[in-house]
């Protein structure tokens, strides 16, 4: 007895041990991950003043990864990384390393990687200016003015003043906007063939849209079998953003200002007098059975990219020319349906006349470096490197000869090229982030690049819809100051801008009026009434 | 017995004890002391020493949010319901097994249904997508075809509950079979023969011998599933979810996924998961309280 009872005693304190050896343990492992990165410090902190002859420095640079690697390469070690370190990386004894992150979780994933302290590149990006804000006013990021000025005099020649005022936060250069080469949004899509099978015009306003849909619905030119879609939504900005914006009325500067609620990285007119209108109108849309039914599940597009591709959508918007690229939505079309046409048109309209559609704002991602990073030097160098000389056209198009043709100036992409010389370059939008876009220099050459580049039978339709994107556009809104509660709520409206679309779209017409207002109440409650004062201050003092 | 002796003897037992008190302390312990991030003004560049304390701040703007009280109602309404269906699911599944006598059928049967357990939600979500959409779904397509009207299963919230019960039984159902039958082939054989001796019936035998012998299963699980009330799992709202039916689908998981990952306001994610937490703490505490008293079953 009493020797069992000293065994159990024994197991106790054993027990104890065994508890505070493993805590030991884990402690230990943690301390580890310290060192690691004290030595990482230490390697960099000495090779800041004489980049060449010093110590090697690791540039830690993001890139997105789309999951589109060819086979033999990574995301990670492909030509353009092997580019960099060749041309930029190992003159100056840097080693480019690049840190993937999904493109499709970009802001989840940067937000994990940042609270994680340790392992954070030093060039990171995104395209949320919210999330932009908030990493500037909690104080993460190194203040760029004095290192551009010092090392980055081609990267602010290339940025120019417009773009870098959008990555300014209280007066201080936090982030280096990248450069957009082209800002049209939207275009519109019609099925050509359908129109001329029914004998009709190519609709011009919103209201002659609604016959030519009412049209393909009752007679079905496709013949898809009573499965037609005459008007092709989902619950993507590309597809309701353009029918919304074109009901928005003629408003003052002082509304513009006040009443946009900007959400993640784009305007929305939810406060603008006519939106209810065009919710309205998409009411009146689905409950006449002229819309996708189940566009509130398709967030990506896929759905509706799958039936245009069917044949079963007579019209639809989309971003600026996205069914023209090779083996995109087109030319699956035809290979279905061999006498498909689709046609690119500018419908809808508003009480002028005009057809209004919002444009893009002059940056692309926001490229950002972290507080904690100690090669900030070197993560300018990199940019400016990157602005310099005929790298960027190196990155964005490859080899002279090899993969392109100079021709007036604008790179044409060699069709005949083998798989392996266009494969160089499959991620050089991800690579080139100081540009989003081809840049040759000015908008009128960068448009005409990308059409020339389109696949020929193509190349007008792209032309015509890369114009419609351009005309009547509504510039995005840029203050002198953060708005803070977008920063805050900005993400958590968006889904609510959704769910307004969504509700009001699908309840029965006689019903519309009370969602309406539950909905705009609600979204109000959620942060849009803090959005709003906030910005009627803002503007309030800028006039001031 | 001295200490060297002991430990030659039992190190084995220690030596396996090591890697799950490891596990514990690394992923169950150490997280509580992000704790602490519910009652600081976090900043994650400054860590969570760095940030400053705000006391109950962020419970109060928690607490004073809507969309709080909408996802709590919803996760409460879920997992009721849930337990309502997918509860007794398993123990029909496991009695119907154990009455079958082929026993290459009852294999078959066995290994079909919780085949769905080993998908991951996500591509159940897709598949969810394909059979139920409304215009296009498999179901939907036979319907309309027979001349009926489409049934919005995914984007009318009471029509997606439905579905979002039925898709929860298909994928747990034959999973949680494993447990009832593992306790059944506990049962005394004898007592079977004994009740056939008495002339009992199928069902007979089934109420008064297979039922009482799973009593004890039946409400630790029980137990276990009143626990994670307020817990739900992320996946299979957010998956299934969709913005139409966000009234019913929006749970306070998605929440913290919104307001936290997505919004970069970890102090508000916090205080949502410790309050959580702590209620899940009472429902458990609660439930094992009541079955002690009222069926003198508990697991503590």
């Amino acid at each position: 007895m009493v020797k069992a009872q000293r065994g159990k005693m024994k197991a106790q304190t054993l027990l104890a041990l065994t508890l505070g050896c493993t805590m030991l343990l884990s402690a230990c492992s943690g301390g580890n991950g310290n060192n690691a990165s004290n030595g990482n410090t230490n390697a960099s902190g000495s090779t800041g003043g004489e980049a060449a002859s010093g110590e090697q420095v690791t540039l830690k640079v993001e890139v997105f990864d789309r999951g589109n690697s060819p086979a033999g390469s990574t995301i990670t070690n492909n030509y353009l990384t092997k580019y960099v370190q060749d041309n930029f990386g190992t003159p100056n004894n840097i080693k480019v390393e690049f840190v993937p992150v999904p493109r499709s979780e970009e802001v989840q994933k940067l937000n994990v990687l940042m609270a994680s302290g340790s392992d954070v590149p030093d060039i990171v990006f995104t395209y949320d200016s919210g999330t932009f804000y908030r990493y500037a006013q909690q104080g993460g990021l190194t203040d760029l003015s004095e290192l551009l000025d010092q090392y980055g005099s081609n990267l602010k020649t290339f940025l120019g003043d417009d773009t870098l005022a959008y990555g300014q936060y209280e007066g201080q250069q936090f982030a280096l906007p990248a450069k957009r080469a082209h800002l049209g949004k939207y275009s519109s899509f019609i099925r050509q063939d359908w129109l001329d099978k029914l004998g009709l015009p190519v609709p011009q306003t919103t209201d002659e849209l609604y016959t030519t849909l009412k049209a393909f619905k009752e007679k079905d030119p496709g013949q898809t079998g009573g499965k037609v879609i005459p008007l092709g939504m989902s619950l993507a900005p590309a597809q309701f953003e353009p029918l919304l914006w074109s009901f928005i009325q003629p408003v003052t500067e002082e509304q513009r200002y006040t009443l946009t609620q900007q959400l993640g990285s784009n305007d929305y007119p939810i406060l603008l007098p006519g939106f209810k209108d065009g919710l309205q109108f998409m009411n009146k849309l689905y409950n006449e059975g002229l819309m996708s039914t189940d566009f509130s599940l398709d967030e990506d597009k896929k759905k509706l990219n799958e039936d245009a591709a069917k044949g079963l959508v007579g019209f639809f918007s989309e971003d600026d020319m996205n069914p023209f690229y090779p083996d995109g939505l087109y030319a699956t079309l035809q290979k279905n349906i061999p006498d498909a046409k689709l046609s690119a048109v500018d419908v809808y309209t508003d009480s002028e006349g005009k057809h209004p559609k919002p444009e893009y704002a002059p940056v692309g991602l926001y490229l950002m470096i972290p507080k904690s990073s100690k090669n900030a030097e070197a993560a300018v160098k990199y940019l400016d490197w990157m602005a310099s000389g005929d790298n960027l056209l190196a990155i964005q198009n490859g080899v002279e000869g090899e993969n392109y043709t100079l021709e007036n100036g604008i790179p044409m992409a060699k069709a005949d090229a083998t798989d392996e010389i266009k494969n160089r370059i499959y991620n050089w939008g991800d690579m080139a982030i100081i540009s989003n876009g081809k840049q040759l220099g000015e908008t009128e050459k960068n448009v005409e690049s990308y059409v020339v580049n389109m696949p020929e039978q193509f190349q007008d339709e792209t032309r015509k819809a890369l114009s419609v994107s351009r005309s009547d556009t509504i510039k995005p809104v840029l203050f002198d100051r953060p708005i803070e509660a977008q920063a805050k709520y900005g993400t958590a409206l968006r889904d609510k801008l959704n769910e307004i679309v969504v509700k009001t779209t699908m309840v029965k017409p006689d019903q519309f009026e009370s969602a309406y207002e539950s909905m705009i109440k609600d979204y109000m409650a959620a942060g849009g009434q803090a959005i709003l004062d906030e910005r009627i201050k803002a503007y309030e003092e800028m006039k001031k | 017995m001295n200490l060297a002796v002991y430990l030659r003897r039992y190190w084995q037992l220690y030596a396996l004890l090591v890697l799950p008190v490891c596990y514990f302390i690394v992923f169950k312990y150490a997280p509580m002391y992000g704790i602490l991030i519910a009652f600081k003004d976090f900043n994650f560049f400054q860590g969570i020493n760095g940030s400053e304390w705000i006391g109950f701040e962020a419970f109060k703007e928690v607490f004073a949010m809507k969309d709080f009280y909408k996802t709590l109602r919803n996760t409460l309404m879920l997992n009721f319901l849930d337990l309502l269906v997918s509860f007794p699911a398993p123990l029909f599944l496991a009695i119907m097994l154990y009455e079958l006598k082929t026993a290459w059928f009852k294999k078959l049967s066995q290994t079909i249904l919780y085949i769905p357990h080993f998908i991951s939600w996500v591509i159940i979500g897709g598949i969810v997508y394909q059979v139920f959409g409304t215009q296009s779904g498999m179901i939907n397509n036979i319907i309309t075809s027979m001349g009926f009207e489409a049934i919005p299963f995914l984007t009318d919230k009471n029509d997606w509950l439905i579905t979002y019960l039925a898709v929860g039984v298909w994928q747990s159902a034959g999973w949680g079979t494993i447990i009832y039958l593992a306790a059944l082939t506990g049962i005394n054989r004898e007592l079977f023969e004994a009740a056939d001796v008495d002339g009992a019936g199928r069902l007979r035998k089934i109420w008064s011998i297979t039922l009482p012998s799973l009593k004890p299963t039946i409400v630790t699980l029980l137990i276990i599933n009143l626990g994670h009330m307020i817990a739900i799992g992320f996946d299979r709202p957010f998956v299934i979810g969709n913005t139409a039916v966000r009234d019913y689908s929006d749970v306070l998981s998605t929440f913290v996924y919104r307001i936290g990952i997505e919004s970069g306001q970890y102090t508000l994610a916090t205080v949502v998961g410790l309050f959580q937490a702590v209620v899940g703490l009472v429902f458990v505490l609660g439930a094992n309280y009541a079955s002690k008293k009222l069926a003198d079953q508990s697991i503590m």
